[in-house]
Formats: C-alpha cells, structure tokens, sequence
C-alpha cells in the first residue's frame, strides 16, 4: 500500500513537471471541462423554466443532484483517463513496457494517464452542492459528512469499475470503438432523477450499469426522497462500487492474459 | 543454474481472415472466420547464466514473440517456462524486478520529461535503495558518458543518446537477466561498437546474463558465444558461431595481389585438377575460391611455386552474413536441408549442455 501510494505520488510530481511546461494547455482543459459541465447544468435550468418540477423533483434539488455527481465525476476523471488507451498501449504495444515493470499494470496505467485537471469539476460540483443544500435548507449533521464520503468512494468504485471493464473490451476485441462513447452517453442519463424514465431504463441504470448509483441515488438519501426506496438503495451504494470494481478487475486480469502484443 | 529454461514452448495467434471485397467484408460483419497461427513451434532450449546468446532469424520468424513469452509479456499456448526460477506470466511483477529489458523500437521511458527523472521514477517502481541507486547510476553514466544528456527531456535526445539511456534504465534496478530486442537497430557504427563493448563488459563484471536478438550479424559476431536461430517458428541452429561458421560455409577466398596482370589462363592451369576451384582476375588482383575439400596449403603451393610474381595473399573467409543468408533460403527452399540442420543442431545442442 505505501509503495502504490508514494507512487502515485511521484507520478503526480512527473505530471506536475510536465504541465509546468504546458501551462496554457492546462488551464485551457480545465476551462473547457468546466464550460462542459456548465452546459449541462444550463440545459437543467432551462427544462426547469419550462416546468416547475421534474417527476416530482424541485429545480434546486435536481441541481442538487447535478452537484453531487460532479465530485466522484471528477475523482474519476482525475485517476480513469483511459479513452485512449485501445489506441496507445495495444496497437502501439505499449503495454508491453507496463507489463515488464514491476507494479500491477492497471495500476502503472491510471497513473500514467492522470488528468488532475478533472479535480476542478469535483471543486466546482462541492461549491454547487452546498449552495443547493443551503437553498434547500437541509439540516446537516456529522453523519451526513461521514455518508457523503462513503457514498462518494463508493461511487468513483462503480465508475471505475465500470470503465476498467469496458477499456478492458480492447484485450478481447480488435477495435472497440464506438462502445465508449454509447457508454458516455449512457452515464448522463444517472445524473436525473431515475423515476421519469420507464421501468426498462430504471432498471438499466440501477442493476446493470449502475450508472444511477452515482448520481441520484446516493443524492436522495440527503435529499430524503424515498420514491421507489431510493434513498434506502443509497446505502448499498459502497457495496455496489466493490461488487462492479471486483467484476472490472476481474475482466481486465482475464484480458491481460489474452494481450498480444504489437507488431514486431 | 539455468537462467533460462524453455521446453516444449508453443504460441498460438488466432488471426481474423478478412474475405476480399464489399460482399466478403459484409459477410465478415456477421461470421468471422479465423486462422489459427502457431509464431512459435513447440521450440526448447536452456541457457546457463552469465551467457550471452544471440537469438536471430528473419522477420516473422517468431523471435520477438519468444521474447515476449520469456519476459513475461505472452502467455505461451503450451510449453514449460522458467526464467530466473519464475514462470514469468504467473508470478509476473515478483520476476520482472529480476530482468532488464530494452526494446529498440519502444522507449521505455517518459517522453516529456528528463532523463534522470525517468531513471528517479524507475528507481521508484523497482523499489531501488536509494545509495544502491545512486552508485549505480554514477557508474553507468561514466560508462556510457551520459552524464551531458541527463537534463534533456528524451524527445530530444537523437536516437543513439537514447538507446544508451534505454541500457542504463534496464540496468538500474541491477538484473541478472538482460533482454534485448535489436538493440543496435538505426545506430551509426559507433554507437554500435560503444553498446556492444559495453555489454560485454557489464556480462563479464557482473555474469548478467544476455540474451539478444538483432539482425545485425555483427552484434553476434562481437558479442555472443552461442546463436539460437530460428526459422518459421522453428529452431534450426542452436549452438557455438564458430561451428556454424565451420558447418555452413562452402570455402573461402584466396586474393592475390600481383606485381603486373597475370594471364587467366595461367593462373587456371595452374590449380589444374584441384575439383572446384575457381578464379577472377581484375587489374592486378585475382580472386581464387577454394571450396573445404581443396587444401589451402596445396592450392597456394601450387600458385606460389607456378612462378607469377606475388606480392600480397589474403585468405578470406565466407562472412556470416553469407552464411546465414544462405541457410534461411535453403531452410525454406529444401526440405533436406532443413532436416540437415535440425539434425546437426540436435547433436551441437547436446553438446552446449555438455560444456555448460
């Protein structure tokens, strides 16, 4: 454990050092994943001017919602920067160098590829989330902090989990394009509430592509809304995130063993 | 003890077929059909530590892939597999802490950042003693006379600067197995002699053991007291270079050099009833081809006593290059020669084993 972590460390300083270089390109990044996540938050505002509630959920506690998925999103974002890892460790072969050095290889992998610069969308969703819990006027108590934290680790395992499994597909499949971005898409639909969608859709997002359990679920245990037993689901939060992260990192040791290496 | 133990081993590709035009790629859209490839044939060898072995053959013929399997890259279809004691793919970051491996084609260090920052994170991932690192690295870069080039980030480095950077990288951590995949490809003659001299110091100092491929027969020559050669998968020559050299080239070259032209004629009757002899003649040099079963000795008597006026002989022999040339086309040209040297190189590797 203290050698993973004083790793990640020095991986973090390299990454510092060589962004010190590029500076404007990190703060370009930075800006452009915010004006991102922004867009998005206006198109909530707007269905809202539209409508005073959606499924039952009030514009502040949608936000709300908006606000806590930002932070395990950028968590993420932050260590999971895997979109290109098909084209640079398989068909270039890199993962060859990974595989030679003596540190578990996803692991060599998230630290090679880490995008710090996500962290700013986690900044950013906390500032959302507090401004929305004052408006709503929730009570917040020292077990509210402590179940934020265990919702939010529990939330970052899922969507690691997940795209561990999914990046994983490239060991197995020539070209694996296409499935990253229909899973991207796939996410976004979490971020809502999960009851204004058909029974198909709910199910999707909660049993199979956990992708509720990241937004909305763990969202409404603060927000105390139990339609449909959400926020007692919520609790199951940390247990989904073990579950799917053993299933990633299962399909991804089962794939290794099938990489092949590149060229000559 | 063996540093290397490969028995039986074997690699299987599934390769998809791609069917030719718009209809077969349409029926490829819904049936993939595959063909299997076996890279590597069932091949066996061991090599004792502190040995340097060259491991050539030409494109494709599953060296790279055989590399890969011994460090732990591949998983082998079939086969025993033991490198350092490890089954390297089983107990993969325990045994890779034991080699050093330099891909000439792949850098294995950081693009953007200095060389001695790539080497300090290194040092972090082998979990090297930081004196042990340091004295280390104070005597490979005295070595290679990298000392200049340790600040420059390594996208600009030219690629002979690299490549000893690479060395030192897969040394850092101090391993008793070295693999190198082509590690003199692109470099200029000096580099190459330099990295050359250089491993074979660090194999003599320190008993690392070696195991090279390359398609530049002169690492072998300079380096390497055992070749593996490998054909379509195949090992088809396992033993001493010399031997081979001894086994496979035909004859040598004679070149005289003399003190006015010669008539052909002479010159060819003079070697008269020697089976197989031939010669060349241009301005005052002339080429004699001597196959093995002609003594040196009788034809240059011959030619010595004929009475020419001689200033200079050379004898020459066939090269390597020739030689290996010449025993992969016969390889997969003839199908009796191919068992000639599978045969041949049955009895050289049970003598390996013998000496070793």
């Amino acid at each position: 454990m203290m050698f993973y972590a004083s790793l990640c460390w020095e991986y973090m300083k390299n990454y510092a050092k060589t962004r010190l270089t590029y500076r404007l390109d990190f703060w370009i990044e930075v800006l452009s994943d915010l004006m991102f996540q922004g867009l998005n938050l206006i198109f909530i505002l707007i269905v809202f001017q539209h409508t005073p509630s959606l499924g039952g959920w009030s514009e502040a506690e949608v936000v709300f919602v908006y606000g806590f998925f930002m932070v395990p999103y950028g968590i993420f974002g932050t260590f999971f920067n895997l979109w290109n890892f098909s084209e640079r460790y398989i068909v270039k072969g890199e993962m060859d160098r990974v595989l030679t050095r003596p540190a578990y290889n996803l692991y060599q992998i998230l630290l090679e590829n880490m995008d710090p610069a996500s962290l700013f969308g986690s900044v950013v969703g906390a500032i959302i989330m507090a401004v929305s819990w004052s408006t709503l006027g929730l009570p917040f108590e020292m077990l509210d902090a402590l179940m934020l934290i265990v919702f939010i680790i529990g939330a970052v395992l899922i969507y690691a989990g997940l795209y561990t499994a999914l990046t994983a597909i490239a060991f197995y499949s020539d070209a694996p394009t296409g499935i990253l971005p229909l899973m991207y898409n796939i996410q976004n639909y979490g971020r809502y509430p999960v009851n204004i969608y058909n029974k198909t859709i709910r199910f999707l997002l909660t049993w199979i592509l956990p992708f509720a359990f990241v937004g909305v679920i763990p969202a409404s245990y603060f927000l105390d809304r139990n339609e449909d037993g959400l926020s007692t689901l919520a609790l199951l939060t940390p247990l989904v995130g073990v579950v799917v992260l053993s299933i990633g990192l299962f399909v991804w040791n089962r794939g290794i063993t099938r990489y092949r290496g590149a060229g000559s | 003890m063996l540093a290397i133990d490969v028995k039986d081993l074997r690699k299987q590709f599934s390769v998809q077929k791609n069917r030719e035009g718009l209809g077969g790629a349409l029926k490829d859209l819904f049936k993939r059909e595959y063909n299997q490839i076996t890279a590597v044939k069932d091949i066996s060898f061991q090599i004792p530590q502190g040995e340097i072995c060259g491991y050539i053959g030409e494109n494709g013929a599953g060296k790279s892939t055989t590399i890969k399997m011994l460090t732990g890259i591949l998983v082998p279809t079939a086969g025993h597999l033991r490198v350092n004691g490890f089954i390297p793919h089983k107990e993969r970051e325990k045994f890779v802490r034991g080699i050093g491996v330099v891909f000439g084609q792949r850098s294995q260090l950081w693009w953007d950042i200095g060389v001695i920052e790539s080497f300090q994170l290194l040092r972090k991932v082998y979990r090297v003693p930081e004196a042990d690192f340091k004295q280390r690295l104070d005597e490979l870069v005295e070595r290679l006379q990298l000392s200049e080039l340790l600040n420059r980030p390594v996208r600009k480095l030219s690629l002979g600067q690299r490549m000893r950077c690479e060395l030192v990288a897969s040394l850092l951590h101090n391993p008793s197995i070295l693999f190198l995949d082509e590690p003199t490809i692109g470099l200029d003659i000096m580099v190459k002699t330099e990295i050359r001299d250089f491993l074979k110091k660090i194999n003599r100092e320190q008993g690392t053991t070696i195991l090279l491929t390359t398609h530049d027969l002169q690492d072998i020559e300079a380096l390497c007291s055992r070749v593996i050669m490998l054909d379509d998968g195949r090992i088809i020559y396992d033993g001493g270079l010399d031997e081979l050299k001894s086994r496979w080239s035909k004859g040598r070259e004679v070149h005289f050099q003399f003190g006015e032209r010669p008539d052909l004629t002479v010159l060819r009757n003079l070697t008269e009833g020697l089976p197989g002899v031939a010669w060349s003649l241009e301005e005052l040099t002339a080429a004699m081809w001597l196959p093995h079963a002609v003594n040196v000795s009788d034809a240059l008597a011959r030619v010595v006593g004929g009475g020419v006026d001689i200033r200079d002989i050379k004898i020459i022999e066939t090269n390597t290059d020739e030689i290996v040339r010449e025993i992969y086309q016969s390889g997969t040209a003839s199908k009796e020669a191919t068992e000639k040297l599978a045969q041949s190189s049955d009895s050289v590797s049970k003598e390996t084993v013998h000496h070793g």
